[in-house]
């Protein structure tokens, strides 16, 4: 048989396998999933590009280290309230444009994503108010967790503590 | 174990999640967070669902920051309900937010699934709304997904030349059985028929990977090559072929170089309501080389007399093919 394999690369191999997690890893510093699968995309599409390289140690963890540059090029292009305003210009012009018709929400997908949000802010009202401001700060407002440690008066570890907790309440409540 | 004991551990999982949400989102997250990460999500699947709810609420928060905190007022300041101004442009607000992340997080998931079909002897042009052409070959089933991350074919059993539209951040993904094309941007035939996948590349380069749960290994597939797998193997054929031969169909013309004989007859019986039929299958392995003509039935039949060692009889039922 004539069969010649495509040479292996290992990168490409570990980033088929491992695509999933990595999106999610992304998506937790970004904030958002669109976002992350963008970063994987770019990730996938530098290493289709590369020069075979034969040894890789550990594929696991240059996969992880090339994807975190890409992700803090990305975070430093973009400042956060300046990446919001674009998604909401993208969402604006699929709506507009109307070119991708199939990927708009039918309107009671709407309406549940708008009962969706109403959940979200009585379940941060509901939260404990110390709780509620770090979040506040800063996952609403954008403050680093160094920033809403030192408005708050707390230790970083404290306001890690506060949002995770609001997450959790949060999904208790919601998921 | 009792109810009690499975909602504490479900609990756990939760809040073990969103703390996974957390440690991540810390500037200062590094390798070894990624690692441990990565053992956790792989050791179960309730870790991932969990995960992936806890990211879910995660990203909404983060597309609807500005109406949340709108919504929500300055912690300290307790009323902003009293004022029906603010409230009505806060109204406002969550609902243009509602319908913006509607489209984002939940985009690939309402998107419609759309299904083409070519009846026999039937070949149908299709554009997608990104500019891709699909070409369907006759008695051809297909269906389409159009994703805000990615754009995916499901092809059941059906051959086609796709013309891909460019657009990296959207890839172009196409599901055949137990293995996945993926492409950038390209014009490349893909075939699925009784079990057998061929992929052959007539401009750019794609990949083709083992689906999710299939084993194999990853193809990139660059102009003049063609992979044959069949479904269910873990290996792949690579070889040389000239894309225009496999793009033939197009024209109305069937190349072939050295194919079985049986896959010549399901070809030709695509495109005829008269079925043909192989006396035996020791027939169906004889090579066959030339060209036919799909769009008259007596004339492809004669022409395969011609260049095969078989000759044919007209039965009630259809046409037999037998050894000569």
């Amino acid at each position: 048989m004539d069969s010649t394999a495509a040479p292996e690369n290992p990168l490409l191999t570990a980033y088929l396998e491992k695509r999933a997690n990595l999106v999610r890893f992304l998506a937790a510093r970004l904030g958002s999933l669109e976002a992350a699968e963008d970063v994987a995309q770019d990730l996938y599409l530098k290493i289709s590009s590369m020069e075979l390289v034969d040894d890789v140690q550990n594929p696991m963890a240059l996969l992880y280290r090339m994807s975190a540059n890409l992700m803090l090029d990305r975070l430093r292009r973009e400042r956060r309230a300046a990446a919001r305003e674009d998604a909401w210009l993208k969402t604006e012009r699929t709506n507009l444009g109307g070119e991708d018709v199939v990927d708009q929400p039918a309107a009671d997908d709407a309406l549940a994503s708008r009962q969706r949000l109403n959940q979200l802010v009585s379940g941060l009202e509901s939260l404990p108010p110390r709780m509620r401001h770090a979040f506040q700060l800063h996952k609403l407002q954008g403050l680093s967790h160094a920033e809403t440690a030192r408005a708050m008066g707390i230790s970083i570890s404290a306001v890690e503590k506060h949002v995770s907790g609001a997450l959790k309440a949060l999904l208790a409540k919601l998921g | 174990m009792n109810d009690r004991l499975l909602q504490e551990r479900v609990d756990a999982v939760r809040d073990a999640a969103a703390d996974w949400v957390v440690r991540l989102s810390r500037p200062t997250v590094g390798e070894a967070d990624w690692m441990d990460f990565d053992a956790w999500i792989e050791a179960s699947p309730v870790h991932q669902q969990a995960y992936d709810k806890a990211i879910g609420i995660w990203s909404l928060v983060d597309a609807a920051a500005p109406q949340i905190d709108a919504a929500l007022g300055p912690a300290a300041q307790p009323s902003v309900w009293a004022n029906p101004t603010r409230r009505w442009q806060m109204a406002g607000g969550l609902a243009a937010a509602a319908l913006a992340v509607a489209v984002v997080p939940w985009g690939d998931l309402t998107a419609k699934t759309v299904v083409y079909e070519t009846a026999k002897g039937e070949r149908r042009v299709v554009t997608l709304s990104d500019g891709t052409r699909i070409d369907m070959n006759a008695g051809s089933h297909l269906s389409v997904r159009m994703g805000v991350s990615a754009r995916r074919v499901t092809m059941d059993d059906a051959e086609a030349v796709f013309d891909v539209a460019k657009n990296p951040r959207r890839p172009f993904l196409i599901d055949a059985g137990d293995r996945t094309v993926r492409v950038v941007g390209t014009q490349f035939n893909v075939r699925r028929r009784d079990g057998v996948q061929s992929v052959t590349v007539r401009r750019g380069v794609v990949e083709v990977t083992p689906s999710t749960g299939a084993s194999g290994q990853t193809y990139r597939l660059t102009v003049g090559q063609r992979l044959d797998h069949v479904e269910g193997a873990a290996a792949s054929v690579l070889r040389t072929a000239l894309p225009d031969d496999a793009m033939s169909w197009r024209t109305g013309r069937l190349v072939y170089r050295g194919e079985p004989l049986s896959i010549v007859v399901a070809d030709l019986n695509r495109y005829s309501d008269k079925p043909l039929r192989l006396a035996d299958a020791q027939l169906g392995r004889i090579a066959f080389s030339g060209v036919l003509q799909t769009d008259d039935g007596p004339t492809a039949i004669r022409a395969l007399t011609l260049l095969a060692p078989v000759a044919s009889t007209e039965t009630p039922d259809g046409i037999l093919l037998r050894g000569k």
